[in-house]
């Protein structure tokens, strides 16, 4: 998740696509919106990937609103309680919450890009406990488990993680898996 | 030579008992040798029944060969592990602890335990140990910052566990964080 050209996941992150209005008539560009006509007259508004939506915004070409996904709704739901908020929701299965919102900060005058930070940073450090909480609790179980103790609340938080803190979660299982395999192991025969 | 992706993380706790393994312990050979020259270093001569101290790894191979009985370190006793628990539980900061503490024990107590007094109530306390050091390392996880986390007193098998995911965090943040005050 970087701004680095290779990056997988800030092009997956950028694939996501915003409101915008354009400003200007573009001929011959009427298959983007998605409609039926053939030019793209100013003041219409369409979904743009932000790939493209950048280059657009930054040549004065259109004008976007703050997406859904960083909506005010969604920023009172994160306030209130951060662990409760769907992140894979608002941004599509396997989807980039925390990537698409830098890509959206980026874009965003000095402000705006002030306060989703916020929003962003506030939600990753309140999410980030739960997250290890959690890992940590499936280390303990074998391969077979995972199915049974868990309680409600805890699977929807699992299937609401965005796709860094899924990573996040693989890393510290993995590490507490490790632990302990090791200490429980106890191989005479091999020493 | 490209590591598998499992392992580029962090190191095994299988590697650092290894690295755990070249630190010295008392012994109580059974059996003689003359000073002989490792690549580490030169050890012995070993006359029973004066102590003399050798390599972890040389230890448990004469142990497992019945050739000697090892001398646990003060600290892995009772009253020194009892304490130190009652440390770690009435203040905030993590008590000092040897370094590898927790691969230089797991490895006495496998090859050992006959060697150490108490040796279940060692291995509690040990559990406790580290249960009241790995709750301590989740409030710190709440104090994350973009640009530095100062754990002290961290020992070595703890600070494997945390690292892929702290870096990991911490990279995230700093990349959620620093965007604004770039512009």
């Amino acid at each position: 998740m970087d701004n680095d050209y290779f990056s997988i996941d800030a092009i997956l992150a950028e694939n996501q696509k915003i409101q915008c209005t354009f400003k200007v008539d573009i001929p011959d560009m009427g298959h983007l919106a998605g409609g039926s006509d053939r030019d793209i007259k100013s003041l219409t508004k369409a979904p743009i990937p932000i790939w493209l939506a950048y280059i657009m915004l930054f040549s004065d070409w259109a004008d976007f609103t703050i997406p859904s996904p960083f909506g005010t709704r969604v920023r009172n739901a994160l306030k209130a309680e951060p662990r409760s908020v769907k992140l894979s929701n608002l941004v599509g299965a396997g989807g980039l919450w925390y990537g698409f919102g830098k890509l959206v900060m980026d874009i965003l005058s000095e402000d705006q890009a002030n306060g989703i930070s916020e929003v962003l940073t506030k939600a990753f450090k309140g999410r980030l406990l739960e997250v290890i909480d959690q890992a940590q609790h499936f280390a303990a179980l074998g391969p077979a488990g995972g199915g049974g103790p868990s309680t409600d609340s805890a699977q929807s938080f699992r299937e609401g993680l965005d796709g860094t803190e899924r990573e996040l979660f693989a890393l510290a299982q993995e590490s507490a898996k490790r632990m302990k395999r090791w200490h429980e192991g106890n191989d005479k025969a091999r020493r | 030579m490209a590591l598998p992706q499992s392992l580029r993380t962090s190191v095994t706790p299988l590697e650092l008992e290894l690295i755990a393994s070249e630190h010295l312990i008392e012994i109580v050979p059974l059996i003689t040798m003359e000073k002989t020259a490792f690549i580490s270093g030169a050890y012995g001569p070993l006359r029973p029944p004066a102590k003399c101290r050798i390599p972890l790894w040389m230890a448990t191979n004469l142990k497992l060969k019945k050739k000697c009985h090892i001398v646990p370190p003060e600290w892995l006793s009772v009253d020194f592990l009892q304490e130190q628990l009652t440390r770690e539980t009435s203040r905030p900061e993590f008590s000092r602890l040897p370094f590898r503490f927790a691969e230089i024990a797991k490895v006495i107590l496998d090859v050992a335990s006959d060697d150490v007094q108490n040796a279940d109530k060692i291995k509690s306390l040990l559990k406790d140990l580290r249960e009241a050091r790995q709750a301590k390392s989740r409030d710190g996880l709440q104090k994350l910052d973009h640009s530095e986390l100062s754990l002290p007193n961290l020992c070595s098998m703890e600070i494997n566990e945390i690292r892929p995911f702290f870096i990991q965090s911490m990279g995230i943040l700093t990349q959620l964080v620093r965007e604004p005050s770039a512009e």
